[in-house]
This record gives structure tokens, sequence and C-alpha cells, in this order.
């Protein structure tokens, strides 16, 4: 292709979705540009186009508003406007023209614009043949962002360690070999030795059959063999192996399918060395689960403040692996409360037995199971109605060594002190009962938004009863009460996503662009927001998010349909914190929740407005409900 | 401001030496040329059909150097349309100088894959009929297309030309304010009408980049203009 036009096919197709788009196809598309120039301050279309139009920006800027002059949202260099496009190219549904010619979008150029214009028809024509750009054009907002999660999601199977790493990170080699004449008792004396449980057998370089302990064991001692007998003859013949170019997962599936715990691995049939069951487990070590029983090891607080430190590497190990933030954030979870029962129990031993009966509480994201490293600490007491003023002090110096103990593991204190060591949060069962019904029937906004913490809180230690018995009162008030409820949301509704990009920068509602996106206020709390007003109105006890959402699905708060959006959208959303945290620790950085739009993809961009809009969606179906 | 009269004169003057020169033209593509009559001089801008041109010369000189390369691409109704591009390179005798070589990045390879200057010459009459050519710093194409006229048809027939240098110091001139004549080149005016880079030296992005300036340039002037605010 001539060179000028490959300068404007190569500025093409780094346009998602376009790069997904062969270049002979990007070709054709050129050749169907009009390339139109319009002053600041115009509407578009452009003079002289009468078609329904698709606009790329080459250079400038267009605002899009509401028939009203509320603005939509802004485009730049690079992005496409579909705003004309008003049957996206599917001629069926007629319906959806109809509502969306009633729309009527107003377009203008913020600055002296270049534009690259395209029949809409054409274009779609053209790529007709490519679903996955289609798709792009034609699907909504909550279809885009749920075929994105899903894509993740799948991912995040397929990149767990075991299915992408090769067996031969795994595999120790030399196998120990033995030949078939010598005795048991030798190929015992050799297992020994070398510290194997099993041999390959092996005649003139031929591999005859396997033997491990439990061969003899069962074969040999069991069956009262004698020990000088040929090794052959408790041999398993016609053993697996296992060919080094197998992952570490078709390894795992095999020993299972089997039932066996040693596989021989090979290169080109020849032996090359062994791997165990353990040596799959071992890669494994530094997860959740064996942090948790690490934890629960620990005898002193200074080696849970070691085994702390461990945290951040397995949060920023997990994202780099691909796990999804749901799986993060319950894993981060699970080893706060580990040290928080560890502590706790460690002050019972310090303290004496508690006087009366109690329950540790954890509240908001821990409780929500969506914490992440270097998160901070919200806890609480619940007490037993039969508590004494003399008690007090146990519970005290309780919360006090706990708290410390979190503080010097990293969990910094909450600095709005949501702690069981403030006194108001460190209460009997009827005080917390009264507690909950003050904030239901005379909602005040600004005690609401500081006490939202406590509709998420859960049992960390001690008798689960406590609180679930205020729980269950609880659930009972917020659902009959509108007042409540329409309060929560007024609240809610304060925290609103921006509206999308504009160049480099984050486009906010009033038309202003911010550096940064507050990934945690103008995103995920949102949808943790609505998630609890749902979750309060349904009477559903979960605290966790996408299981409030899960549950509320086909209530009369929530649609199934409208469900799915959010969740896809929270997944998206934690899943950006969850990367954006993991690239700040690895650098060394504290972690935070704010995200510059040069640290993502242009097609990140793209499902982070389809989330945004999925959560408008949402707010403003909250707002005219109340 | 344009003083309307002489402006008529000078395109009744295109027109009547159409008419003038198709009488004794040969037969062939010059002929063909000739005989769709040019824009008058009162259409309006928006109607009249342009075609934005661009030459790479090995020289400044039209009769010692030669033509390289030709690219032009259609302005209608303020739309550049990329459809309607075209782009190609010519044979020369002889090879070409190094100096040449760097600059418009046309190597004796490619120069020998290129079509006979007939050829070229009478597709870009083809294109030419009946339209405005859109240049920047007229004198080149002027001169080269004439020339090859001549050496091909023995007369050389009029073009009536929009030239953006021209656009520009018209403007500059009415500041009186004294400027640099650097100011004039196509990267220049590009970069103060705010227009993205564009790889310079290629016939056809010249073209193409031309063509942008001047839907530029004119987006400041009157919507209603007619050709001749604009025509050379």
């Amino acid at each position: 292709m001539d060179s000028a036009l490959s300068e404007i096919s190569e500025f093409i197709q780094a346009i998602p979705p376009m790069d997904l788009l062969p270049s002979n196809i990007i070709e054709q598309v050129v050749k169907e540009i009009s390339i139109c120039y319009v002053r600041r301050g115009q509407f578009l279309p452009p003079q002289g186009v009468t078609e329904e139009n698709l606009y790329i920006l080459r250079k400038g800027a267009l605002s899009y508003v509401t028939e009203s002059d509320e603005l939509l949202g802004k485009y730049s260099e690079g992005d496409i406007c579909t705003a004309f496009c008003l049957n996206n190219g599917s001629h069926t549904s007629n319906k959806n023209t109809e509502v969306k010619a009633q729309l009527k979008p107003k377009v203008t150029t913020d600055e002296d614009t270049l534009l690259y214009s395209i029949s809409c028809e054409k274009f779609y024509h053209l790529v007709s043949e490519y679903p996955d750009v289609m798709a792009f054009f034609q699907q909504t907002s909550e279809q885009r962002l749920n075929k994105k999660m899903l894509k993740v999601n799948e991912d995040a199977i397929v990149n767990s360690s075991l299915l992408n790493s090769s067996i031969a990170n795994f595999y120790h080699s030399p196998a120990v070999t033995i030949g078939p004449d010598a005795s048991i008792q030798q190929a015992a004396i050799l297992m020994t030795e070398q510290g194997f449980s099993c041999l390959v057998i092996v005649k003139n370089g031929q591999l005859l059959g396997i033997v491990t302990d439990k061969d003899i064991r069962r074969r040999c001692v069991a069956q009262g063999l004698g020990i000088d007998q040929p090794v052959s003859a408790i041999m398993t013949d016609n053993m697996t192996t296992i060919d080094i170019k197998s992952t570490a997962y078709d390894a795992l599936m095999m020993m299972t399918k089997k039932h066996i715990h040693h596989l021989p691995v090979t290169i080109n049939r020849q032996l090359k060395g062994m791997v165990t069951v353990t040596d799959l487990m071992n890669n494994e070590g530094q997860n959740a689960v064996n942090i948790t029983s690490v934890i629960h090891k620990a005898t002193s607080v200074s080696e849970l403040i070691e085994i702390s430190s461990l945290i951040p590497k397995l949060q920023i190990r997990m994202a780099k692996l691909g796990t999804t933030a749901d799986h993060v954030g319950k894993s981060i979870s699970a080893i706060t409360m580990a040290f928080t029962i560890r502590l706790i129990e460690m002050a019972e031993k310090l303290l004496g037995p508690p006087p009366v009966s109690y329950a540790w509480l954890a509240a908001g994201s821990q409780a929500r199971q969506e914490q992440f490293a270097h998160s901070d600490q919200d806890n609480a007491l619940i007490i037993s109605n039969d508590m004494k003023p003399q008690h007090s002090f146990w519970f005290k110096d309780l919360a006090t060594f706990v708290s410390d103990g979190l503080a010097a593991c990293g969990f910094i204190y909450c600095p709005g002190n949501v702690m069981a060591t403030n006194p108001e949060w460190c209460q009997t069962q009827k005080k917390w009962s009264q507690y909950f019904a003050k904030w239901i029937n005379t909602p005040e906004p600004k005690a609401l938004m500081h006490c939202s913490t406590f509709f998420d809180l859960t049992t960390v230690y001690g008798d689960t009863r406590l609180l679930e018995q205020v729980r269950v009162k609880m659930l009972k008030t917020t659902q009959g009460s509108t007042l409540f409820i329409a309060h929560l949301s007024r609240n809610a509704l304060n925290l609103r996503p921006p509206l999308g990009f504009f160049r480099d920068f984050v486009l906010i509602q009033n038309g202003e662009n911010k550096a940064t996106l507050d990934l945690k206020h103008n995103g995920i709390a949102p949808i943790v927001d609505l998630a609890r007003i749902y979750a309060l109105s349904e009477g559903i006890s979960s605290v966790n998010t996408i299981e409030r959402l899960k549950q509320a699905a086909g209530t009369p708060s929530l649609s199934k349909a409208s469900a799915a959006n959010l969740i896809d959208a929270y997944e998206f959303l934690s899943m950006l914190r969850m990367m954006h945290q993991a690239n700040k620790l690895q650098k060394g950085q504290q972690p935070n929740n704010y995200l510059s739009p040069k640290e993502i993809s242009k097609l990140e961009r793209e499902h982070l407005k389809d989330a945004f809009k999925v959560i408008k969606t949402m707010q403003d179906h909250r707002q005219s409900t109340y | 401001m344009l003083n309307h009269h002489p402006l008529t004169r000078w395109l009744i003057g295109y027109e009547a030496q159409r008419k003038r020169m198709l009488k004794r033209a040969p037969e062939g593509p010059l002929r063909d040329f000739l005989s769709v009559p040019f824009p008058t001089l009162y259409t309006p801008f928006d109607h009249t059909p342009i075609l934005s041109v661009d030459f790479e010369t090995t020289g400044l000189d039209a009769i010692q150097d030669k033509l390289l390369s030709v690219g032009c691409v259609e302005l209608n109704h303020r739309q550049i349309k990329l459809g309607t591009s075209y782009h190609q390179i010519i044979q020369t005798e002889g090879s070409l100088k190094a100096d040449n070589v760097t600059i418009h990045q046309i190597t004796d390879d490619q120069k020998d894959q290129g079509k006979p200057l007939a050829e070229v010459v009478e597709y870009l009459l083809k294109r030419l009929a009946g339209k405005v050519m859109l240049v920047h710093f007229s004198r080149i194409e002027r001169q080269f297309l004439q020339q090859a006229c001549v050496e091909l048809y023995g007369m050389a027939p009029p073009f009536p030309m929009i030239d953006t240098l021209v656009v520009a110091k018209k403007r500059l001139d009415k500041r009186d304010v004294a400027y640099d004549p650097s100011e004039l080149r196509l990267t220049a005016l590009r970069v103060k009408y705010g227009l993205p880079n564009h790889y310079a030296h290629n016939a056809l992005n010249d073209a193409i980049a031309t063509a942008e300036l001047l839907l530029a340039q004119i987006s400041e002037l009157n919507e209603d203009m007619s050709l001749q605010q604009l025509i050379l």
C-alpha cells in the first residue's frame, strides 16, 4: 500500500477493536474514509455529510451531550465516535433503533478537529466477517463487559500455576535405578541411602518397572516374601511414565487417575528423572492455606510479624498468576482472620479465660472477604448480656493486645477508630441491637455514612450466636424500613463513577479532568454500597458483595440481568485494582487505589467505561426508586 | 480585498484558452482533457470539484529535471475521499542523484517498477478534466505538468489552480507584519493549524496533507465563498 495510506492504516489499526482486523480489511476501510475538518464549536455531522457515519478522531476533541446538555462523554485522538450509527449495523432490531433515534445525539467539536469519517453501513459490511469487531460496535456495555469477564475467568483457570508450568520445573534428576536381579533388601538399602521412596528397575537401558515403599510393604513384608528375592518380583511393570514436555497439571491428573504418587519422567522414552506428588505440592507452598497453617503454629507476636511480610508477596504472586480478585480477596481475608484468631488465643493465654462469652467481629472489607494487603483493621467486640462492669477490663486488655498485634503485622489502626479498643464498639449484645435499631429507625445521613461498615459484619472468633441473633433482628427491621433504605440509597449515590476518559485523563461529570481514577471510591465502593442496599432490603444475611448480588438477583430489588452486570463490573474493577496494587507492591511502593489512565491499555479503558456505565445505570435506577 | 474584475478576466482567460486550444489539440488525452469545461468562477467552493496533486521531482528545473512520482486525491464538499487516491512512480532514464533519493525515498529499483511518463500524464489529465487543481507552491506542479504536455502533445493546456501557499501568504500579507518565508512551508502551516505530523516527501502523502491544509484554511473563511476567492 502507498505510504500515505499506510500511515492512516497504521493509525487506525492501533485502535481497538480495529487491531483485530487483518491488513487487507483495514485497507478497504481506509478506502472508504473521507477526511473532514471541523472548526471548534460546531455540531457534527460535518457539513455535506448526509449519511449515518462513524468518526475516528485524528486530531482534536469532541463532546457528546444529551438533549438537555448533560455531558455524556468526550472523544479525543484515536477514539471512535459511533453516536450517529443509530442502527448499529443490526437491521433486525427496529425497536432499538426507535429508542435510540429518540435520543438524538448532540456532538460538538471542542477544538479544531480532523476526522476520518466512514459510513456506518459500509463499515459494518466490511467487518461483518469479524464477530469480535462487530460485537464491539453492536453490543451494549453490559454485553461487552460480560464477554471480557468470561475471558478473564477462563484465563484465571488456564494460568493457575500447575496448568501452565512445565513438568521440567518440578522433576528431580536423575532417578535412582537398580537392576532386576538385585534383592529386595538391596533395593530397600539403596532407597534408604538415597532418601527416595521409589526406584526404577532398569536392564540394559530398558525400563522394566518401578518399585516403591508401598510395594515393599504390600508385596513383600505383608506377603511374607523373602527379602533375598529379586526386586523384579515385587515391581510394577507396565509402569506409567510422563514426557518432559507435559505440564505439571498433566502429571497431577495422571497421578490422580491411576492412584500413583511417582511418575518417571522421560525424554524420547529415555529415563530422565522422577516427579512425585510431593514435588507438585511443594510448588504450591507459598499459598494461602500454607500461610494460614504457619500462623496457627506461631507462638509469639514477633513470629507473626515475620509471617505477615509474606502477605504482599502472596498478593503479587496471585495477581501475576491471573487469580481472580475475588479469590485473592478471600485468601487475604482468610489470612487476616488467622492472624486475629492467633492473637486472640495468645491474649486469652495471657489474660486467662474470658469472664463471659463474647465474639470478636470483623467489619468492612475484611468481613466482606474483599481485603487486600495493607488494609486497615476494622473490628469490634460483641459481649454476652451477662457482662458485669468489672469485666470490661478483661475485654479492654484483649482488644488492646489484638489490635496492637494486628498493627504490628501491618494492619494499620482504623483511621475512623472502628476498632474493638474503642469503648463504643466494645459492647454487649443488647447494646448492639439498640445501635442497629437507632440507625435504622432514625437514620441520619452522616451517622449512616460512618457506620455503614457495621452492616458488613462477621464473627472471626468466639460465640457466633451473639452476632447472628442481632443480625436476624436487624434484617427483619431493615426489610420493612423504606425510610432507612432511602437514606442509605442517598448516601450511596454520593459516590459516582466518572464518565470515561479524555486523552490520558479521567473525565468526570462536570466535564473536568482528573489525572487518576480512584478505583475504590469511584468504582468499587458504589457497587459494594448498592449490594448492601439490596441485601438489607431483601433480608439477605451474606456480606460478601458478589454473594449479596447473587442472592439478591431475581428479587424485587434487583433483576437477574442487572445482578450479572454488576458482578461483571465489580470483578473487572477489582481485577484492575489488584493488578495496580501488585505492580506497586512489586516496586516496593505503598499500594493505593489511584489508577492513572496511562497505566492501562486503550481496550481496558473501553472496558472501564462499560463498567462505569453499568454502575451509572444502576445508580440512576436507585435514584428513581427512592 | 480581492478585486473581482481582473479575476473574472483570468478565469474567462482559462475558459477562452481552453476553447481556443481545443480546436488545435490532436486527438487523444489532451483533447479529451480540453473538451470538459472548467468550473465557473462563481461556483460555490463546496460544489467545486478539486483534485489535490503533488509531484516529486529530481530538481526544480522543469526542463532539465525529471518527474519521479505523482500523487493525487479528490476533494469534494469539504471531504477528502481516500478511495480516490492515486500514487504512481514514473520510469525515468538515467540513475537518480543520491541527494534526491534521500529526500524522496524513491530508489532506482522502485523507479524501474514505475510506469512511463506518457501513461501517467494521460491518467492525470483524465482525472483533472473539469476540475480545479490543488497544490502547495504551484510553480513546480504547473511547470512540470506543462513541460510534460509540451513533450508529449506539443502544447501545454491551462490548469486552473488553488495554491495553499498563496492562500496562506495572502492571509499573512493582510496582517502587514513581517514574516519568515519558512512559515509558508507545508509542514509549518500544518503545525500552525494543529494538523497532525505527516510523513512528508511522498507525493500522495503531500497531496492529502495539502488538501487537509486547505480544509483548515477555508474553515476560517465565509461559508458561502466561491471559487473566485481562492483561485490563482
